[in-house]
């Protein structure tokens, strides 16, 4: 039994930016941008930044638009 | 007139001491054998407990009585007429309220027992029922209970505690949810009068019961039988489904502002259960088990509510008291105990039944007056008052006034009423030894000295009569005795000496050892 | 040191302002009214003999030994069942009372068997106390009576016996299993002097609804009912005062021992936690700490297929030191991590994250917490603005309305549920949110008001119907919220949508809407109504949203900042609070302060005198991917079993296999090990010297009643291997970590050994605003202010049932068994719970044919085990349920990779399965773990 996988990053930003869709665009992204620095390793916000302009990510809008409000990701 | 042809009214009780009997034969044989159509009305016992079955006929100069009648006499009571009244046959007595025995008494309690038909709605109004439950209704509830406190009415289970200030607690505690319960766990040897009005008037005491809940503010109440009185629950059971239908329980009972619910329900045959926290454990579907007081009854009670728990002949006396007024009531009887009580004579007796009458009646015209002396015919030697746990008083004390203070006073108890009566053969060690014994068989199990102490109690009342270390095992069943008095939880073993002191007290040989068998 | 044994003032104190004052031989005694002359006299300073009054019980008045002479009243009355009355005048000694409590001694001793010399608990037994104390020198009853001297003994309990022969009938017993433990398994059956207890309908205890809480064995005055442990090691001669490390109730216990030999575990009057009451986990499920299977030495390999080696500590610690350095020379400082553990100490918690920081360079810390509550932490965050529950167990007592949402008290926090079940007996009104009926929902004396039955993984949508009825019904506290929240009108547009309505929610939920209704009303309307909630709630992809939702359901309606009120999570492990008030999460320092916040790095830095990183470092799963995709390769794994406990097991063996140091620190080898290079012998709690933190922020001294069967504390090796890193870390104590948790975090800083000492236990936050401590939270305000309503969207899980996975897992606790069963498993407790079983409703066992008992296979698109099957309507149609206390049972192999969106916790709570009859084979081990 296999299952097919999402990168982890890209499932992780969707489902965050779920929980904001009924919010103003705008408003959602700096949200889930805010929520992605404070809970997010750097090697995985980089990954998701590099991914986020890549078309057919897989990636929400609303993640899309806030992958490009965070800052670049340093790795520690 | 009564003529021939006409429709006779018969009584035959339904009473169960009738049936065990053969009442209901006798009331099979009346309406088989009589030839023309009558009325059978199976009523309450008139209490004259060796004439039953007791037939009566309903005839223009009043009740004619009969008895005791065998189903086999009827054929020819009815060939001599009694059906239109006739007095010839050898069992007739005449007119049943002049039997003397009958006639000196003061039944206030029982004053529809053996009269009325039991379940009939309307025999009970026509004979002044409801009239107390119409009179309360129309008072507050404060004021019923200033009547039964001014009636002098005490408990009648065997506490003689004041009902009206008990009920007062009651009314005066705080609480939504309050409970009248009524104990009719009658489990004292030689005591039947609860298990008589209930069988013979059960109205009586689901009005007494609908008084009580309107005096303290009740909207609930149960009736706890012993499992040993069929008869008695069905025919409460059928009576409170009348009293429902006639509007007289439920809700807005007689149209007033009270609602009150009644309920039956059956013991599990535990004598402890008698004893009033035990029933409310047992009501509340738990082990018959004392609870220590306080908290008492009238405020933590039935599911920790405010209860009035009281006998049946308590309630059952409450409809006259609120129907004639107090005062009527309280100017029966003899110093703090006022009223009647309803006796009940047993055991070696040739006139066994239920005497109702004032307090102050003696001991001796109890027993021999109403009781007519041993039913074997030799010497009485001793009489035991109170059920199984009063005391054992010889024949010197016939002088004893009934009354709670004077009995208290003697060292023995007035209790519930029941008087037994024992004649010259009965050993009074073993009698003693009994009541230790019942009290091992019938404790809760609670308390230390009723539980272990009752059954030492049988060992060392053995060991004396045995005659082992006579004079030391006499002071270990008087510290015994001291200690059950003075140590139990409860009434059960704090009462179980009262018997034991009472024989060792005024039958001393008796407990001489077994091997001489002098001082019979 | 010697036993410690606490007064026992006779019956329970009573509450309240009013006084009453009384005389008593003499003395005046100022008591509250209610009161008992017993217990007023004891305060006085003057015992009365007594054998059935015991102050955890109320008074029974049955062995009359108490009786007393009051002036004005008749006769002897029982000190223990008469309340003090103003200005009565009590004496307890007189010739007459003296010649009746010996005569009931006299009756007692005389069905007594006479082998006190023999008797194991000769010298702890009030029957002999008593005898002394009323001068008993002869029994003149003999000794050849009527006795129960022949009644057999029930040992079928596996910790203690019922020596029916030796019984008194004080029902202490049967008091205790009723008020205490709430059980009413115990009962008296015969009449008279042949009363005897009785367990359930008269069968043996264990066939009874007895749970084994030991109530009864604490409450027993004789040896009746008496430890095993006891008759076979003797009486203890010192007790050494600690904490439990089972779940999160954190409940007190003196540790009686012998020697260094623990012979019984007593649950603690003076606990906070606990008040005297225990479970059967943590009052005799102790035997682990012995077991054979502990590795006490250290042990190493190169590679995970090669046999273990043991070697000296000092080997393996500088084996750990000098591969971690390797590693991160070749793949980078972030190559590296450490997982905390919920089961061991503040201090060897705060060591692990400590050197994880400072040594590591990294803020690759995470904690077991992770993967249980870390929702709470964020929730309560975002709401209230500190990561706990808002009450001391106490306040639930005050509470009207009990709302319990997907926890299982009586199976998980067992001596907490009596406290709950207590009340409710009081006549506290109850709800319950949760797919299955538990036990709370029906047992003896209790019934919920409302069972809300939802399907699981709709939390979020009931939360918000609820809410919705709240708002839209009029029954939001205005005042409450005008002076002490913030955002609520956008919350009440959000919620007030039609959508939220419970008529709207129906579907999803499974729950009939005017249950919602109703329930939200008794709830909103309650004079004190509180919710207490657990894994149920947590473990799920919208777990912190749904934390959140109650977080405004309790705003909405007031019922904050008061006794009786609150959010409450109920902690699964012992020390969850603490391992997560530690720092072990990657992205917060000590005390919940985030890693990036340059003031707080700036304490620890200067403490430390390392550079900390201002980034958050990997979560627990984020550890797994990225060691998977080969940019995280070393881990240090503290007292957790990872592999049985994670979700997936397949993708948790995978990541580990994957990397080129696991070190796991534990108590016995387990399934996680097998995937270790180096393993570093633990401690038990009977050895860590410490504290642990319950679900309530009480912080709780563990203290050691042995040494270290190790040779080492545990923080000691963390130092260790941060030293052979290169980084100087030393303590000379525990005492000294607490000590620099207090510097270096505002909310412990009052807290010492010390003071814990002196005064039992504290709640953080504890500093110079609340020295002594904070039981409840948020009473003049919000810890972040203002609390903040948050809109909480219901998000479905992505793990649906499906034509190929009809039915729904979910997964939970049992009674006697914990976690992972390490410690459990290897007590008497496995005499109640031999095997995880799958329980299913006799509808979904129908249609696939499968029998009570039947072996089935368990499928999920993941994985595959297999287990029995216990069929239960408790179940709802539609959900299975197991539990995860066996490895064999390998209930994990299933669950999925779905997590909280916010903390990443996983859903164990949903996951689509199927279930098929196997053919009669026993019970196998799961194939991923096989391997």
């Amino acid at each position: 039994m296999t299952t097919t996988h999402t990168p982890p990053h890209i499932r992780l930003a969707n489902e965050i930016s779920a929980q904001f869709q009924q919010r103003d665009p705008a408003a959602a992204a700096q949200e889930i941008a805010q929520h992605i620095q404070s809970f997010w390793d750097p090697r995985m916000r980089a990954k998701l930044i590099a991914d986020a302009g890549a078309p057919g990510s897989g990636l929400d809008p609303l993640a899309v638009a806030a992958a490009a409000l965070l800052p670049p990701a340093v790795h520690g | 007139m009564t003529a021939s042809g006409q429709v006779a009214t018969v009584y035959v009780p339904r009473d169960s001491a009738a049936r065990s009997v053969g009442a209901d034969e006798v009331a099979d044989a009346v309406a088989a054998q009589a030839g023309r159509p009558v009325r059978v009305v199976r009523n309450g016992s008139r209490g004259m407990l060796w004439l039953e079955p007791l037939v009566e006929v309903e005839t223009p100069a009043g009740r004619i009585a009969y008895g005791p009648v065998a189903p086999e006499d009827v054929e020819g009571l009815v060939a001599a007429g009694i059906l239109d009244g006739a007095t010839g046959h050898p069992l007739c007595l005449g007119p049943t309220e002049d039997i003397d025995w009958l006639r000196d008494q003061t039944r206030v309690t029982f004053a529809r027992v053996g009269v009325v038909d039991p379940v009939s709605a309307e025999d009970y109004v026509a004979h002044g029922g409801l009239s107390g439950l119409r009179r309360a209704l129309s008072l507050s509830p404060a004021q019923v209970v200033a009547e039964v406190t001014e009636s002098g009415l005490r408990g009648r289970g065997g506490a003689g505690f004041p009902a009206g200030i008990k009920w007062k607690t009651v009314l005066e505690a705080g609480s939504e949810l309050k409970f009248v319960c009524c104990n009719a766990d009658e489990g004292d040897s030689g005591t039947f009068a609860d298990r008589m009005l209930m069988e013979g008037d059960p109205f009586t005491l689901i009005e007494g019961m609908t008084i009580a809940a309107w005096a303290v503010g009740a909207s609930e109440g149960y009736i706890y039988v012993r499992s040993e009185y069929p008869d008695a629950i069905d025919t409460l059971r059928a009576a409170i489904g009348t009293a429902y239908d006639q509007g007289w329980l439920g809700k807005r009972v007689l149209d007033s502002e009270l609602s009150f619910d009644l309920f039956v329900r059956v013991g599990g045959g535990a004598y402890i259960c008698g004893e009033e926290t035990s029933m409310l454990e047992s009501l509340e579907g738990k082990r018959g088990m004392v609870r220590a007081k306080p908290p008492i009854p009238a405020l933590e009670g039935l599911f920790g509510k405010p209860t009035v728990v009281n006998n049946v002949l308590t309630l059952g006396s409450v409809p006259m008291i609120l129907a004639d007024g107090p005062a009527a009531y309280a100017d029966l009887g003899v110093g703090r105990s006022r009223g009647t009580q309803v006796f009940q004579l047993g055991g070696n007796i040739a006139r066994g039944g239920i005497v109702e009458t004032a307090f102050g009646i003696t001991l001796g015209d109890l027993v021999g007056r109403y009781g007519g002396g041993t039913r074997s015919g030799r010497p009485v030697r001793a009489v035991q008052v109170g059920g199984p746990l009063g005391a054992y008083l010889p024949t010197s004390r016939f002088d004893l006034p009934m009354d709670y203070e004077a009995f208290a006073a003697a060292d023995a108890m007035v209790g519930h009423g029941g008087v037994v009566v024992f004649d010259d053969t009965v050993d009074m060690a073993g009698q003693a030894r009994f009541a230790m014994e019942f009290c091992a068989a019938e404790s809760c199990g609670k308390c230390t000295p009723c539980r272990v102490g009752a059954v030492r109690g049988v060992e060392v009342i053995d060991r004396i009569v045995a005659g082992v270390d006579r004079e030391k095992n006499l002071k270990v069943l008087g510290d015994l005795c001291d200690l059950m008095t003075e140590g139990s939880l409860c009434a059960m073993g704090g009462l179980t000496p009262m018997p034991v002191k009472s024989a060792l007290a005024h039958f001393p040989d008796d407990f001489a050892t077994t091997t001489t068998e002098e001082g019979r | 040191m010697s036993l410690i044994k606490e007064q026992d003032y006779g019956t329970p104190a009573r509450p309240g302002e009013a006084t009453v004052s009384v005389e008593i031989d003499g003395k005046t005694v100022l008591v509250p009214e209610g009161t008992s002359v017993m217990r007023a006299a004891a305060e006085a300073g003057i015992d009365i003999p007594k054998l059935c009054a015991t102050d955890s019980l109320e008074p029974f008045g049955s062995c009359r030994l108490c009786l007393v002479d009051i002036d004005g009243r008749k006769g002897s009355p029982a000190s223990c069942t008469t309340p003090c009355t103003p200005g009565m005048k009590v004496r307890t000694q007189t010739p007459k009372l003296a010649e009746l409590r010996r005569g009931v001694m006299e009756l007692y001793i005389s069905d007594h068997p006479l082998d006190c010399l023999t008797c194991p608990t000769n010298g702890d037994c009030e029957l002999q106390d008593m005898a002394g104390v009323v001068g008993l020198r002869e029994v003149r009853y003999g000794f050849d009576g009527e006795n129960h001297l022949d009644l057999p003994t029930d040992s079928s309990n596996p910790y203690f016996d019922y020596d029916a022969s030796k019984c008194i009938a004080c029902s202490r017993c049967v008091r205790a299993c009723d008020e205490v433990q709430g059980t009413f398994a115990l009962t008296l059956e015969g009449r008279g002097f042949a009363t005897k207890i009785a367990a359930g309908a008269g069968g043996s205890f264990m066939e009874s609804d007895c749970v084994s809480c030991g109530a009864c064995v604490q409450a027993c005055p004789t040896a009746t009912l008496q430890e095993r442990t006891v008759v076979e090691l003797g009486m203890p001669t010192r007790s050494v005062l600690t904490t439990c490390a089972y779940c999160g109730v954190g409940c007190s216990f003196k540790a009686e021992l012998r020697g260094d030999e623990v012979v019984r575990m007593v649950p603690y009057k003076d606990g906070k936690a606990n008040e005297g009451h225990s479970c059967v986990k943590g009052r005799f499920a102790f035997g682990y700490a012995s077991h054979p299977d502990r590795q006490l030495k250290p042990m190493v390999r190169e590679r995970i297929t090669d046999p273990w080696r043991e070697v000296e500590w000092g080997e393996a610690v500088e084996y750990v030191g000098k591969r971690m350095l390797e590693i991160q020379a070749g793949h980078g400082a972030g190559a590296i991590g450490g997982i905390t553990s919920s089961r061991c100490t503040n201090e060897e918690v705060y060591a692990v994250q400590k050197m994880v920081r400072a040594a590591f360079g990294n803020n690759n810390v995470d904690t077991c917490a992770r993967v249980c509550h870390s929702p709470t932490g964020y929730g309560l965050k975002q709401t209230y603005g500190t990561s706990a529950g808002t009450q001391d167990f106490k306040s639930v007592e005050k509470a009207d309305v009990i709302l319990v949402i997907g926890a299982n008290p009586t199976d998980a926090h067992p001596v907490f549920a009596s406290r709950i079940k207590r009340r409710l007996r009081q006549g506290a009104k109850l709800i319950v949110a949760d797919p299955r009926r538990i036990d709370l929902v029906r047992s003896p004396h209790i019934e919920a008001q409302h069972h809300l039955r939802l399907m699981p993984g709709t939390n979020v949508a009931l939360i918000n119907a609820m809410a919705h009825v709240v708002v839209t019904e009029g029954l939001v506290d205005r005042e409450f919220v005008a002076e002490r929240c913030e955002d609520f009108d956008e919350w009440e547009r959000f919620i007030s949508g039609p959508e939220h309505s419970p008529e709207a929610v129906e579907e999803i939920t499974g729950v009939p809407a005017a249950d919602v209704r109703a329930a939200t009303r008794l709830y909103a309307s309650a004079p004190n109504a509180t919710i207490m909630y657990g894994l149920g709630v947590t473990e799920h992809s919208q777990g912190s949203t749904m934390v959140m939702g109650m977080a405004n359901l309790a705003m909405a309606t007031g019922n904050i900042g008061r006794e009786g009120v609150g959010v409450n999570p109920l902690r699964g492990q012992n020390n969850v609070q603490g391992s997560c008030d530690m720092g072990s999460f990657p992205h917060e320092l000590p005390g919940y302060r985030h890693v990036s916040d340059d003031a707080v790095r700036n304490v620890f830095e200067t403490l430390w005198g390392r550079t900390l990183q201002s980034e958050p470092g990997l979560r627990i799963p984020n550890m797994f991917d990225a060691a998977i995709d080969g940019s995280f390769r070393a881990l240090f794994v503290q007292g957790e079993d990872i592999v049985q406990s994670d979700p997936n097991t397949k993708h948790v063996t995978a990541a580990l296999s994957a990397m080129d140091l696991v070190v796991v620190q534990d108590l016995f080898l387990n399934e996680t090990s097998k995937y270790a290079h180096v393993f570093l012998p633990g401690t038990s709690f009977l050895e860590k010297d410490g504290t642990f933190t319950n679900a309530e922020r009480r912080i709780n001294r563990v203290r050691p009643v042995m040494a270290p069967k190790t040779g080492k504390h545990e923080w000691q090796i963390v130092c260790e291997i941060a030293q052979a890193m290169g980084y100087p870390m030393k303590y000379d104590d525990a005492a000294q970590i607490m000590d620099e948790i207090a510097i270096t975090t505002p909310t412990f800083a009052g807290v010492s050994f010390a003071k814990l000492d002196q005064v039992g236990s504290v709640q953080w936050p504890c500093n110079d605003n609340a020295p002594e401590g904070t039981p409840i939270m948020h009473i003049d305000g919000f810890v972040r202010g203002r609390g903040r309503f948050v809109d909480t969207v219901y998000v479905p899980t992505k793990e649906r049932s499906t034509r190929k996975f009809p039915l729904i897992l979910t997964t939970g606790r049992i009674l006697s068994q914990y976690n992972v069963g390490a410690q459990t498993r290897r007590t008497g407790n496995s005499a109640w719970h031999p095997e995880d079983l799958l329980e299913m409703h006799p509808h979904d066992a129908e249609v696939r044919g499968v029998r009570d008992g039947d072996t089935v296979s368990l499928t999920s698109r993941v994985g595959e085990t297999s287990l029995r099957v216990k069929i239960d309507d408790r179940m709802p149609v539609g959900v299975v349920y197991t539990t995860f206390h066996h490895p064999v049972t390998g209930a994990n192999v299933v669950t999925t990779e779905h997590s909280d969106w916010a903390t990443n916790c996983p859903e164990y709570k949903v996951t689509a399965v199927e279930v098929a009859l196997r053919n009669p084979t026993p019970a196998t081990a799961a194939p991923a773990m096989a391997e």
